[in-house]
């Protein structure tokens, strides 16, 4: 049995195919949405010209630079600006005309915003313009607010969008590799007949299936430990939870999803149709249970439904985990949807999946 | 000599279809023991049910001394099966393939004896993608041996190769014999199963129609002697003399070239003298092969 989890183990890091699925393809993942929303995060660059020598100017100017939502870029020529969003290569410019701000002798009232429509970060810019001036139009007018509002996080925890997708990544990870590896490997095993020969051996098949979990579930953990150290080490993801509390959650998941791997070699007789069968289920999870975004925006009867998809409890079970440092049976709902799929799918792969064809 | 193998009125039936039909027969000791017939006659499936890989419908199995279908496992320990047309992992290289393969037995025998015995050893530490189909195929019986097995199983071990690659395999599979081992393979060769075997048994649609010993399962044919002979202008009156004493057969459309089928050999020496008064181009004189019969038996020619 040994002999077959090393050669399991040798033959997962000689096959460059599932390699890709284990690693390299969560690890885009977790790269691309680092370098997005990880550390330094910003929406975009801007340019902004500043014409103006007055105060209010540079303070308009200085107040762009510490809000760090945007790559600052200074320009001289209005129109070098307008050609530069055209060629998309800046997604804003901020023009403060001459004599803008300044007081007390006719000055110019006006900060205009050229934008891009096809870039989302105008309405934070014109948020931080406007907050700027409203608050330079009190101090002129020497008014005071009357109506505010009070921001009140329901923890003291820094959390960002990034964090949110690792955990949604850690999933993705674990069931792509899982379905699609086991699935595809097997089926190709059987089409090989590999799966006859061993039954020509005294081996046992559950000797043989244990091997491949076993194996399996190493390569997971390696998986697990990998993304969390990039997504902590590169890109400063926020994790709350303990990671011996994590890492035993998502290998939990990946022993459901290898069982779904099992299910799709039974159903499949070639490698090929396991390929198209396991992406069939995973493709369309990796949006629906919310690996990027939070699904409760779906509309509701979608949402009704897809709450109970495989990898949607696992996803809020590891954000529980990883964002809130909670247990992972917080919510009874989630560890009772998990498990219960996790019977379901052990019962129909151990119905159903033979090394033999009798 | 000690039966190896004894299958007694062994039957398959996959649903209304009888792939099996009460095949009866024993293996000796020793012996290589051939089973042939066209594709889809039941070879492939009776000797997935000795190898324990199928469950009889009915009939009863005796591998060494024990019942197949009871105990399974202690006869998969002491047997070696080459399947057909089956691929090895592809990630493992030959030697790392043949010490996972020995590790599921209690006895095992030297990855690289085995991969000697075929001049593999060099590539030991290759995978199999590398390897050309006849060595594939060559690797594929090596790896039924690594447990020292009593009686090995091939299954169509020749489909396929070059007529050199087959040649090399024969000299394998006489060498495995030579080591004391009890052979069963399946073919659609005749001439493969005529080389090699010491018995054969033909089957057609999940029967046995007939099994011998190879020689005298030739001598069994209905014409076990043959004339072919090339000649332009032979007159009608030669062929009805001919006649006389054998059937005579044009070959395949080509019209000079003629075949005598012969009942005896008497007929034949005076078909002989004939033939030889006209002094044709070219003169073979032979005996009936295991194709001729078989296409006598089954009404139908190979590959047909």
């Amino acid at each position: 049995m040994w002999k077959l989890f090393a050669s399991d183990l040798k033959m997962l890091a000689r096959n460059r195919q599932s390699l890709f699925w284990v690693l390299f393809f969560p690890l885009m993942f977790t790269f691309i949405f680092g370098l997005f929303f990880g550390k330094n995060t910003n929406l975009g660059t801007i340019a902004v010209i500043n014409k103006s020598d007055s105060q209010i100017a540079t303070g308009l100017v200085s107040a762009l630079n510490q809000s760090n939502i945007f790559k600052i870029q200074s320009e001289d020529n209005l129109n070098t600006a307008r050609d530069e969003i055209k060629k998309s290569t800046i997604s804003a410019v901020v023009y403060i005309p001459s004599k803008f701000g300044n007081l007390p002798v006719d000055p110019a009232k006006q900060v205009e915003i050229i934008y891009d429509p096809g870039s989302q970060l105008y309405s934070s810019l014109s948020g931080v313009v406007g907050q700027y001036l409203t608050a330079v139009n009190y101090q002129i007018q020497n008014s005071k607010p009357i109506f505010s509002t009070v921001l009140e996080p329901v923890n003291n925890r820094k959390l960002t969008y990034f964090d949110f997708v690792l955990a949604g990544v850690l999933g993705l990870a674990i069931m792509n590799s899982s379905i699609i590896g086991i699935g595809v490997n097997l089926a190709k095993y059987r089409e090989d007949k590999i799966l006859k020969r061993i039954t020509t051996t005294p081996v046992k098949s559950w000797k043989f299936i244990l091997a491949e979990v076993l194996s399996r579930l190493v390569v997971n953990f390696l998986q697990i430990v990998i993304i969390l150290l990039v997504g902590k080490y590169l890109f400063d993801a926020h994790i709350y939870g303990n990671v011996f509390i994590i890492v035993p959650v998502a290998l939990v998941g990946a022993f459901l999803f290898q069982s779904i791997g099992f299910i799709v070699a039974s159903f499949s007789k070639t490698a090929d149709a396991a390929q198209g069968m396991a992406q069939a289920i995973a493709i369309p999870m990796m949006f629906l249970a919310g690996v990027f975004f939070p699904i409760d925006s779906l509309p509701k009867w979608l949402y009704t439904a897809v709450q109970y998809l495989p990898l949607a409890p696992l996803l809020r079970i590891l954000r529980g985990v990883m964002l809130d440092g909670s247990s992972p049976f917080l919510v009874p709902k989630n560890s009772i949807i998990l498990v219960s799929w996790i019977i379901v799918a052990l019962l129909i792969s151990i119905y159903k999946f033979k090394l033999s064809d009798e | 000599m000690a039966k190896v193998i004894s299958v007694k009125n062994l039957t398959k039936k996959y649903g209304s279809l009888i792939a099996v039909n009460s095949v009866s027969f024993d293996v000796e000791r020793g012996e290589i023991f051939g089973l042939l017939g066209e594709n889809g006659a039941g070879k492939t499936t009776t000797l997935e049910m000795i190898e324990g890989l199928r469950k009889p419908t009915s009939g009863e199995i005796a591998v060494l001394d024990c019942d197949i279908v009871k105990h399974r496992d202690a006869v998969k320990e002491r047997i070696g099966v080459q399947l057909q047309s089956s691929a090895y992992y592809q990630f493992l290289t030959l030697k790392e393939i043949l010490d996972l393969f020995a590790s599921f037995y209690l006895k095992h025998v030297s990855a690289i004896e085995l991969l000697k015995m075929v001049e593999l050893e060099s590539k030991a530490k290759s995978l199999i993608g590398s390897l050309s189909g006849g060595q594939k195929q060559r690797f594929s019986i090596i790896a039924s041996l690594v447990n020292d097995p009593e009686v090995v199983f091939l299954d169509e071990p020749t489909t396929g190769l070059d007529p050199i690659a087959r040649r090399n395999l024969w000299d394998l599979i006489t060498e495995i014999k030579n080591k004391g081992k009890t052979i069963i393979l399946t073919t659609h060769y005749m001439e493969e199963a005529e080389i090699l075997c010491d018995r054969v048994a033909i089957m057609d649609s999940g029967k046995i129609l007939v099994m011998d010993e190879t020689y005298k399962l030739i001598k069994k044919a209905e014409f076990p002697f043959s004339i072919s002979f090339i000649d332009k202008k032979l007159a009608q009156k030669v062929i009805d003399e001919l006649k006389q004493f054998s059937e005579v057969e044009n070959v395949f459309g080509k019209e000079s070239k003629y075949t005598l089928k012969i009942k005896n050999q008497k007929n034949m020496n005076e078909a002989l003298k004939i033939i030889q008064s006209i002094n044709p181009e070219s003169l073979t004189v032979g005996r009936a092969t295991l194709e001729d019969l078989f296409i006598e038996l089954t009404g139908k020619s190979i590959g047909e």
